[in-house]
């Protein structure tokens, strides 16, 4: 069996801190452990592989940026990971919401057979993804969390820096308008009534 | 007059959101490639860039005993002080000396008029 070596049983705190003093093994380590959560994260809020593909690299050049005025127990480096995340994927949702209209959102382009046979998972998470643009962002962002992401109530108040209970109003107002705008797609998107 | 989504409506929202919040995402060699990359860079500028007065050199560590120039501060006014305290001693402190040293004794080694110490 492996055993791992101290430095990569470190936390990330103090891997950012070996980071801005100059280890270069410590980059290496910290993008295998967040890259690939950073990039999911962007691209399950996007639907777009290229642009989450630069917002994971934009992300993770704020996180080198900030390494050396990072401070041991000040904020979990995850934490402040998916803040980044989500407040670039958001802004990129808000350029999309101005050059993508309502109508081409909310209403079926088209219905017939094979277009609905072409509808793959990508075409959903796309058309979500231009929904969630279509929501005040805050909104967006914790609906994105909360039911993209799996994070709790409390750990998505500490991401967005607010209290559970707004969080909780967030979501809920976010959930019904997501649900009002994709009513329209749902025979476009393959999506069955459950009942 | 607000519109709620009725049951099915949010039925099939939370099937989707569950589709996509299952989607995992690999990082490509070339995206790795590029962050470790900007590591790099950023590493390379933190590096290049100089380092603040003070804080380097072989007098550095004592100069951080010291406390920097806050300490530094403190031993001048200090020092001042006790310049001060040599040249115009106040009552208090001369009573002070007089008991730990006594009064002053004058000893004359020499006669005035035998600066040579000759008798001559």
């Amino acid at each position: 069996m492996n055993k791992l070596s101290p430095e990569t049983e470190a936390p990330d705190a103090a891997l950012l801190i070996a980071f801005a003093n100059g280890d270069a093994g410590a980059a290496q380590l910290l993008a295998e452990r967040l890259l690939s959560r950073t990039l999911a994260q962007a691209q399950r809020m996007l639907g777009d592989r290229a642009e989450a593909e630069d917002v994971a690299q934009e992300a993770m050049m704020r996180l080198w940026r900030i390494a050396g005025e990072w401070r041991q127990g000040e904020a979990q480096v995850s934490t402040w990971l998916y803040r980044v995340t989500a407040n670039l994927c958001t802004d990129r949702l808000r350029r999309r919401k101005r050059s993508v209209p309502l109508d081409a959102v909310a209403e079926p382009l088209d219905t017939a057979p094979s277009v609905t046979a072409r509808m793959q998972s990508e075409a959903r998470a796309k058309a979500l993804s231009d929904a969630l643009a279509q929501l005040p962002p805050r909104q967006a962002e914790a609906v994105a969390l909360r039911h993209l992401e799996g994070l709790s109530n409390p750990e998505i108040a500490a991401v967005m820096e607010i209290g559970v209970e707004a969080v909780e109003s967030l979501t809920a107002r976010g959930k019904r308008g997501l649900a009002l705008i994709l009513a329209g797609r749902r025979e476009e998107l393959g999506i069955e009534d459950d009942d | 007059m607000t519109i709620e989504p009725d049951k099915t409506e949010m039925d099939a929202l939370d099937a989707m959101l569950a589709d996509v919040a299952g989607k995992k995402a690999e990082p490509s060699a070339d995206l790795l490639a590029r962050v470790l990359a900007d590591a790099a860079n950023v590493q390379a500028s933190a590096a290049a860039r100089p380092q603040p007065r003070g804080a380097s050199g072989f007098m550095s560590p004592l100069w951080a005993a010291l406390g920097g120039w806050a300490g530094a501060g403190g031993l001048a006014a200090v020092a001042a002080a006790g310049v001060w305290l040599g040249i115009a001693p106040p009552a208090a402190l001369e009573t002070v000396t007089d008991v730990f040293f006594g009064s002053s004794v004058t000893l004359q080694v020499f006669s005035a008029d035998d600066v040579l110490g000759m008798g001559i």
